[in-house]
C-alpha cells in the first residue's frame, strides 16, 4: 500500500454496531434514485433470520485497492481514481454486459434493468448519504489502513 | 412466372420511412442500367403499375392510404418490402403512430433487407423476383470496403453476456435461456446494420458481413445463432450465466491482477454462485469480505 492509498477514504461497516434500521438503503435510493425504494439501493444490509443469531451483514462497496470489478470491465466503463480511490463506473461506457455483477465476490454492482448498464456505490462524491445518517455509525468513513484492520479482525480474526 | 409479369411497373409507396430507402429507390435511376430493356420502368399512378414497392414502417395516417393504393393495382400483383422498417417497424417499433409492418396490412412477397439497402440490391431483388439475369448489375453488387451488412456471430468466440442486446437499438437480437443452454440469436428482419454489436463485442464475436443476396421470401428465416452452456448456480441451481462468461473474465482478471492462490480458489467458488444468493446470505457476504481482505492484505 502506498502513501497515498493508505489515507484513501473508504466505508466500512461494523456489524456490532448495527441496528438494522435500515436507514441506510432508504437514502442511498433517494440520493441515487429519487425515490425510496429499497430494491434500488447501492447498500443493502443483511439480517440473519433463520439463524436466529441477530446478526448483521452488509453488502458495501469496499472501493478496493485492486478492484477485482475495474480488471473484468471489457468496455473501460469501471475506472479506479488514482487521487480519491473510489470506483466508479462510467454509465456512458457501461455495455451492460454484467461481468463486473458476476466476478466481483459480493456482488457490489447491481444491473439496472432500465438504465440496461451496472450501477454500484460512487461514495457520492466525497460525503456518503449512508455514513451521513447511519446514527449507531455502523457505516463510517475511514481512512483504507483503518478499514483494513477493522475487516482483519472482523473477517480473518487477526489482532 | 406468373401471367402478365414478364415487366415490373414499379409504384413508391411511402408509408412512414425516413426517406432513406427513398433515396436509394430513386438511387435506381443513377446506376445507369438500361432499365426499360430489363422490362423495369417506374410508374406515376397506382392503375399503371403491377409492383408496389413500400418503404418504411405503416402507420396510423398510411393504413388507408396503403389499402387503397393496393386495391387500385390490378392483379396478378406484387409487394415488395424494401427495408428493416418495412419488413418489421425497425427502429419505429412501439412508437405510439405505427400499426405494423407492412405484412400485417398486405400479403408482402419479397423482403429487401437493409437500412437502407443500396439502389444495387434493390434492383437485384426486382431481377431475381422477376427470373431475370441482369449481367451488368454483378460488378456493381461487389461489396464496397467496409459496408456494413447483416450481423455474423461466431459461435466459438461468443462468450453469451448479452451486451449486445442490451445495447442493440432495433431490438434485433432475442436472448432464450433453456435449462443448460442459452440462444443468442440474431433477426436481420429488425436490424438497422449500425454495428453497435460489432463494435461492443467484448470477445469480438460479432461481424458485420455481408451476403451475396440481401433480400428474403421468409423473413423469419434469416438469423445468425450462437449457442452456449449455461452454469448452474451452486445454491439455488438455477441456470444464471454463460460458463464461458465466467471463463473470459476470470482470465482477464488473472492477466491484470496477481491474486493469493487461495482467495482465487474462492473466487473460482463464488463466481459460481448466482448474484441474488450472494447477496442474500450472510455466510456469503462474510466469504466474499474474506477474500477481498485477503487481497487487500496482499497489497499492503
Amino acid at each position: 500500500m502506498t502513501d497515498n492509498s493508505s489515507n484513501q477514504k473508504v466505508i466500512v461497516f461494523d456489524p456490532e454496531l448495527c441496528t438494522g434500521c435500515r436507514y441506510c438503503e432508504v437514502v442511498c435510493s433517494f440520493k441515487h434514485y429519487g425515490c425510496i425504494d429499497l430494491s434500488k439501493s447501492y447498500v443493502r444490509i443483511l439480517f440473519n433470520g433463520d439463524e436466529g443469531t441477530g446478526a448483521f451483514e452488509a453488502v458495501n462497496c469496499q472501493h478496493c485497492e485492486e478492484p477485482i470489478c475495474v480488471s473484468a470491465c471489457p468496455s473501460e466503463a469501471l475506472e479506479k481514481d488514482e487521487r480519491t480511490g473510489w470506483v466508479k463506473i462510467n454509465p456512458l461506457k457501461c455495455i451492460g454486459c454484467q461481468m463486473c455483477v458476476y466476478l466481483c465476490p459480493l456482488s457490489v454492482p447491481f444491473f439496472d434493468e432500465e438504465r440496461k448498464a451496472a450501477v454500484k456505490c460512487d461514495f457520492c462524491d466525497g460525503d456518503p448519504e449512508c455514513v451521513r445518517h447511519c446514527s449507531p455509525a455502523a457505516l463510517r468513513v475511514v481512512t483504507r489502513e483503518e478499514a483494513l484492520q477493522l475487516n482483519k479482525r472482523l473477517y480473518l480474526g487477526i489482532r | 412466372m406468373k401471367r402478365g409479369m414478364n415487366d415490373i411497373r414499379i409504384f413508391r409507396f411511402d408509408a412512414s420511412s425516413c426517406n432513406g430507402c427513398d433515396i436509394e429507390v430513386l438511387g435506381i435511376l443513377a446506376l445507369g442500367l438500361p432499365l426499360s430493356e430489363l422490362g423495369i420502368k417506374i410508374v406515376d399512378t397506382p392503375q399503371e403499375a403491377n409492383t408496389l414497392v413500400v418503404l418504411g414502417g405503416v402507420n396510423i395516417k398510411s393504413e388507408p392510404e396503403l389499402e387503397e393504393i393496393y386495391e387500385l393495382i390490378e392483379p396478378p400483383r406484387r409487394v415488395i418490402a424494401v427495408g428493416s422498417c418495412a419488413a418489421t417497424m425497425g427502429i419505429f417499433k412501439g412508437g405510439y403512430t405505427m400499426t405494423g409492418p407492412v405484412d400485417e396490412i398486405i400479403p408482402v412477397e419479397l423482403y429487401v433487407m437493409g437500412c437502407p439497402p443500396r439502389p444495387q440490391v434493390i434492383v437485384s431483388a426486382l431481377a431475381d423476383a422477376l427470373g431475370i439475369k441482369i449481367k451488368e448489375i454483378e460488378p456493381l453488387l461487389k461489396t464496397p470496403e467496409g459496408f456494413r451488412g447483416e450481423p455474423v456471430v461466431s459461435s466459438g468466440k461468443c462468450i453469451g453476456c448479452a451486451a449486445c442486446m442490451n445495447l442493440c437499438p432495433a431490438s434485433a437480437i432475442e436472448i432464450d435461456d433453456t435449462d443448460d443452454e442459452r440462444i443468442i440469436k440474431f433477426t436481420h428482419k429488425d436490424c438497422i446494420y449500425c454495428a453497435t454489436c460489432q463494435e461492443i463485442c467484448p470477445s469480438e464475436a460479432v461481424e458485420l458481413a455481408y451476403r451475396d443476396k440481401p433480400w428474403f421470401g421468409d423473413k423469419e428465416a434469416a438469423t445468425a445463432e450462437a449457442t452456449l452452456e449455461l452454469k448452474k448456480c451452486l445454491l439455488c441451481g438455477i441456470p444464471f450465466v454463460a460458463s464461458k462468461q465466467v471463463d473470459w473474465a476470470i482470465k482477464k482478471i488473472e492477466e491484470k491482477l496477481r491474486i493469493p492462490q487461495e482467495a482465487h480458489d474462492q473466487l473460482l467458488r463464488t463466481s459460481s454462485i448466482c448474484p441474488d444468493c450472494r447477496r442474500k446470505s450472510i455466510n456469503q457476504v462474510t466469504e466474499a469480505k474474506k477474500i477481498l481482505t485477503s487481497i487487500a492484505i496482499r497489497t499492503q
